[in-house]
Order: structure tokens, then sequence, then C-alpha cells
């Protein structure tokens, strides 16, 4: 059977037993971290086949993985597995708490792997119709993982997110129609397809290719967290779940990258590379700036690191725009190590708010005393998020300093370095605010967390350092397989 | 027949009108499934007209899914929370539509000249009407303040962007309809029962009430 045809479904089953599960929790726990491996092994058999070369398509090419997919569904296999583990541990505190009843916690880890499987399947889509109805599919699994209690701010958070995400992605299907009515009868083969659109590229009218990546821009920047339709995405991410910031921030909001840097490419090799690089200059600084002087006045610890992915989201943005192979592989490889490195940052949010009872940063302190590992792992995640050499996201960010030094852009190496630098001093003065000093508030959890309970949060950080030190040679193969499908090479 | 398309179309702007602005909620809910009935018969028009298979089965899925199934859950909505008339609109009941109106036409004016450049339908009012009603869809979100409304709005882009990929892409093959109509259904049967929370929550459907999470 076509592994690909197993991803479209094995997710969405493992969804549909959860449902019927009892309402024991033992068991619910348990199943779901053994079904999260089978999910996450499956995925990785497919990137393992893309990095063997083996070519993989389905159903006339009408879904499909290649080494760009691959990056992603590796992400979606690595970040969600661990995330998943780790949401286990966090509904166990929630429903001693009493914050949760039993029946949301099974429906939660359902929702979670309907969740996954909705973000594979816009990985894997090669039409891009499809990609658009997946990714807005991401957006329905994934509102009462964010909106799992009734209160106020609860339904807040999921009424903004469902409203303002799906009109953003309504001029991104805008797009999408766009391009096929360019492309129909102009290209060999269906218009609606990835490959055949990124190997035809050059036929089609550049005029409309440039107004098809304005739309594509707006439309899957705004799930992306983009500015300025970013402004979702803050109150999303803090009030949802620790593990649900940690999936959105960690996977989702690469989901919605991978579909613009689809139409990146597409634009690129038809309209010229100028055009899509200068529209992401501007969007990468606009979105830098905004979240690093939001950044700054943040006490919520949920609410700082939104913004952070706001900022990484730029990052990204910045690199393609920057562009040319290194900066290519540079935003493709910051997709990793933020992703790793959110998901870690959000899930030690958890402890943090067990600890202290609260997420303002004002009323902690002292955590190097209570929960020296926590302390950590949360010290190891401001860390790469900062971008200090020996972690991950040093290593892309240097990269788009350097992609800019060889391209002579002088004055985008000062911007980016001005907008590090401000999100460098706003995050440590933050992070000396909690973990140092005294308590400013009261502890409600006097204790440092279980070890078994920080397994998933050490393997995230573990990845956060190896990233950082070391090169893996599959992984470097997709990242340089993808940069040169992007630039047809 | 084009001349036939472009009366249903105008019609659809009238009753996206409606839709805006009646401050009744079943009206609205009425005139919506109005407006969809016209455009399950621009589906049937255009397959006549161009003899794509696909877009019988559009036609035959809108029906079902957006003509019955949509105003019928947002009726039992209705019903079921009490409610009567919406909630006060930014700029108010009278301003709210002008501006919406405006604006609306402005837009339209500048996208049609593009979409008409690369659609396979080469009739300008259609497409007018296509962008027209995705706009007053977008400032529904924008201007009315109640959540009902909102979704309709949600309902009404959604029905702007359906004509537009009958006119500009009505031989993409069926899966792809049917994969973007799911997610307006699932979309409107969530945002219904966020509704519903919603209006637990602050007993009323105003969602300019929801400023909790500012900052």
């Amino acid at each position: 059977m076509n592994i690909l045809f197993l991803i479209l479904i094995l997710p969405f089953v493992c969804g549909a037993i959860m449902f019927v599960m009892p309402l024991k929790f033992k068991l619910l726990q348990n199943l779901h971290i053994f079904l999260s491996i089978i999910v996450s092994a499956l995925l990785l058999c497919a990137v393992r086949e893309v990095i063997q070369g083996v070519e993989l398509s389905a159903f006339h090419h009408f879904i499909f993985l290649d080494s760009l997919g691959a990056i992603f569904l590796s992400l979606i296999a690595i970040t969600g597995l661990l995330v998943n583990i780790y949401a286990t541990t966090y509904m166990k505190w929630e429903l001693e708490d009493g914050h949760i009843t039993l029946s949301e916690v099974k429906n939660y880890f359902a929702l979670s792997f309907i969740f996954t499987w909705t973000m594979s399947l816009s990985v894997v889509c090669n039409n891009i119709a499809f990609m658009w109805a997946a990714i807005e599919a991401t957006t329905l699994a994934s509102v009462f993982l964010v909106s799992v209690k009734k209160d106020k701010n609860s339904t807040e958070s999921g009424y903004k997110y469902i409203v303002l995400c799906s009109i953003g992605l309504a001029f991104a299907l805008y797009a999408t129609i766009l391009l096929y009515s360019a492309a129909n009868g102009k290209i060999e083969g269906e218009a609606m397809l990835y490959t055949n659109l990124l190997a035809n590229a050059t036929s089609l009218d550049p005029m409309a290719l440039k107004l098809v990546f304005i739309f594509a821009l707006i439309g899957f920047g705004t799930k992306a967290g983009l500015a300025p339709t970013h402004t979702w995405l803050p109150d999303v991410h803090a009030e949802g779940p620790a593990p649900t910031s940690a999936l959105l921030s960690g996977v989702l909001l690469k989901c919605a990258m991978l579909g613009l840097i689809r139409y990146y490419a597409i634009v690129a090799n038809g309209a010229g590379f100028d055009f899509v690089q200068n529209v992401m200059i501007i969007s990468g600084t606009l979105t830098l700036f905004i979240s690093s002087f939001f950044l700054i006045r943040q006490h919520n610890v949920k609410r700082m690191f939104a913004y952070h992915s706001i900022a990484h989201m730029g990052v990204i943005a910045f690199g393609l725009g920057v562009g040319g192979a290194i900066g290519l592989f540079a935003a493709l490889f910051h997709c990793a190590a933020h992703s790793f490195t959110k998901a870690l940052a959000f899930c030690s949010t958890g402890n943090i708010a067990k600890i202290y009872g609260t997420k303002d940063m004002t009323k902690m302190g002292g955590m190097i005393h209570i929960a020296p590992l926590t302390a950590v792992l949360f010290g190891i995640a401001i860390c790469s998020l900062v971008g200090v050499p020996g972690f991950a996201i040093f290593v892309s960010e240097f990269l788009i300093f350097k992609a800019a030094a060889i391209d002579g852009s002088y004055l985008l190496m000062g911007i980016f370095a001005l907008a590090l630098a401000i999100i460098f001093i706003a995050d440590f003065s933050h992070f000396f605010l909690a973990t140092f000093g005294k308590v400013e508030g009261k502890v409600v959890h006097n204790d440092e967390m279980k070890f078994s309970e920080n397994i998933p949060l050490i393997a995230l950080a573990i990845l956060i350092v190896a990233f950082g030190v070391w090169q893996f040679d599959s992984f470097t193969l997709l990242l340089n397989e993808s940069v040169k499908s992007i630039m047809k090479q | 027949m084009t001349h036939l398309i472009d009366i249903i179309t105008v019609l659809m702007m009238g009753t996206s009108l409606a839709v805006f602005g009646l401050r009744k909620y079943k009206l609205s809910i009425a005139a919506y499934a109005l407006q969809t009935s016209l455009l399950v018969i621009v589906f049937l028009l255009l397959h006549v007209k161009y003899g794509a298979h696909e877009l019988l089965i559009w036609a035959f899925t809108a029906f079902v899914m957006k003509v019955v199934f949509v105003p019928l859950f947002l009726l039992k909505l209705v019903n079921k929370l009490g409610v009567i008339n919406e909630d006060e609109p930014v700029g108010g009941f009278f301003i709210s539509p002008v501006v919406a109106l405006s604006f609306s036409l402005a837009v339209s004016m500048m996208f049609y000249k593009v979409f008409i450049h690369f659609s396979i339908f080469k009739d300008a009012l259609p497409l007018f009407a296509a962008s027209f009603i995705f706009m007053i869809g977008i400032f529904g979100f924008i201007l009315r303040n109640s959540f009902l409304k909102q979704i309709l709005a949600y309902c009404l882009f959604e029905n702007g962007i359906h004509l537009s990929l009958a006119l500009m892409a009505y031989n993409s093959h069926e899966l792809v309809e049917i994969g973007i109509l799911t997610d307006a259904i699932f979309a409107v049967v969530i945002m219904g029962i966020l509704a519903k929370r919603f209006y637990a929550s602050y007993e009323s459907l105003d969602t300019s009430k929801a400023i909790n999470l500012r900052g």
C-alpha cells in the first residue's frame, strides 16, 4: 500500500478511536502516547523514503511528497510527538486541578489527531486548491484545541482565531483561483498541480503571478502570523493550553508558511526572484519590528512567546527575502529550529504555570531554586530564541547574515541586527525576572516536576542543541534538494 | 444565456446587501438562502453553456449544503438563542451598509478588470458581482458586531468565492469544490457552536464586548 495513502487515513482513524474510548484517564493517556508514536513513525517512514530518493505520489499526482514537504512532515512527526506526550502530563494536571473534565480531555486527545491529519494533508497536497482546503481545515480542527474551556477568555480566543484566519485564508483561495485561471490552457497537464505550475512557471503571465503572490501573502501570511494580519496570534497562543500553543507555534504556522513558500517558488520562477524577494523583505521587516515592539511590553509569559512566534515568522520571511541559495536554506532551517525551540518554550510555560499558578512574569522569580530543571529548559528555549551560538536558531540567523553579506546588502544586515538586538534585550530582561531574584508572588507548586514528566522537554532541548552544533546529513540533504527545487537548478 | 447569467448575478448582489443590511436574523438568513439558490442556478446555466459536468455536481452539493443545511442550521441557532434583531453595528444601521456598499463597489471595479483578463468566462458583470459579494462579506466581518451576522458574512464571501470559482475555474477537479465546500460547512457549524458559547458567556452576540484579551 502506498505510504501516502496511509498518511491520509491513519491519523484520522486514530482520532476516531480516541473519540469512542471510555472515560478512563490512564487508558486515554497511554493510548494517546501509543497512537502518537505510531502516527509519527509512519510520517518519518515517508520522510525516509524521500531521503532515499523515492518519488512519492498517489491519486494521479493529486498528493505527493517532495523534499520540501518532507521537511515539514518531519516537524509534524517529531515536534508533534513530543508535544503530544507532554500533553498527557499537562492534561493530568488540569484534571487534578479541576480546570477541565475527563470528557474534555478525551475530546482534546482525539482532536489533536484530527489536527495532525489536517496538517499532514496540507503538506502532501500537490493540488493547490486542496492544499488551501487542508490549511483551512487545520484552523477548523484546532479551534476546540484552543477553546477547550467554556469561559469568556477561551471563547473569545476561539472566536478571534476562526474569524480572522478564515477571512485571511479567503484571500489565499482567491490567489489559488487566479493562479489556476492564469495557467489553465497555457501549460501542459493539470493547471492546479503545484509540480506542473512550477515546471511551467515561465509560461505564465508575470503580472498575473505578481497579483497571485500578493493575495497568497495576505492569505497564508495571516495564518502564518505575518504582520499586519498577525493580530489573532497573541490572543490564541496565550489563551490556549500550553501543548496547543506549542503545536500551533511549532508546527501549524510552518504549514501555512509552506503554502506561502510553494507560491513563492512558482511566482519567483515565473515573474522573477527580485519581485518576491522585495515583497518578503518588506513583510519580514514589518513583522520583525512590530513584534519586537510588542515583545518588550509583555509580562505574560505565553503572550511573550506568542509575539516571539510572530518575530520568528518575520525571520523566515526575511530569509526568503534575502534569497539566494543560502537565504532559502536559512529560511527552511529556521522553520525546523523554531519548531523545536517554540515547542520547548510553550511546554515550559506549562511547567511554570503549574509552579506559580499564573502566567504573569512579574509575579514569579526564584525559579532556579524552586524548579532548577524547568529553569534550565526555559533558559535553553530563551537562549535559542535570541540566537545564542550553540543553539539551533543561531545557525539560521547567522546564515541569513551571511546570505545578505554575500549579496552586499549591508542595509538589510543592519535592519536585521537591530530587530534581533531589541528581541535579545527584551527576552533576557524577562528571563531574569522569572528565573532569578526573589519570588514576587505566591508559589502554588513548590517543587520540580517529575523527571518522567520532563522527558519530552529534555528531548526538545537536546534537539535544539544538536541542531545548533551538529550537521545532520539527511536533513541537510532535504534542505539542499528543497532549495534546488525552489530555484529550479 | 449570458444575459440570464448577468441578471441572476445582479440579483445575487442585491441579496448580498439584504443579508448584510436586514436587522431581523430570520429575514437575513432567508435572503442568504435565496442568494445561494441563485448561485445554484448560475452553476446549472454554466453547465448548460459549457457542458462541464463538474458544475452539475457543484450545483447539487451546493443545493444540499448551502440552500438547505446552512439556513436550517442558522435558523435553529436563532430559535435556540431566542434572538430576533441584531446588535448595533459599527457606525449604526444606516451608515454601515452605505460604507460597505461604496467600498465594495470601488474595490470590485478594480478587481473585475483583473479577473476578466484571466477568466475563462469573459462576461464582465458576473465577475464584478463575484468580487462585490466577496467584499460585502469581508465588510460584514468588519462592520457588523453581531456574531450571527459575522457567520452570515462568512457565508457571503464564501458565495463570492464559489461564484468566482465557477466563472474562472469551472473545469477544475470536482474534489476541489467538495473540499472547499466541506471546509465552509464545518466552519459554519463550528462558528455556530462558538456563537452559542459566546451568548452563554456574554448574554449577547455583540462581539465588540470581547475585549478581555487585548494588549
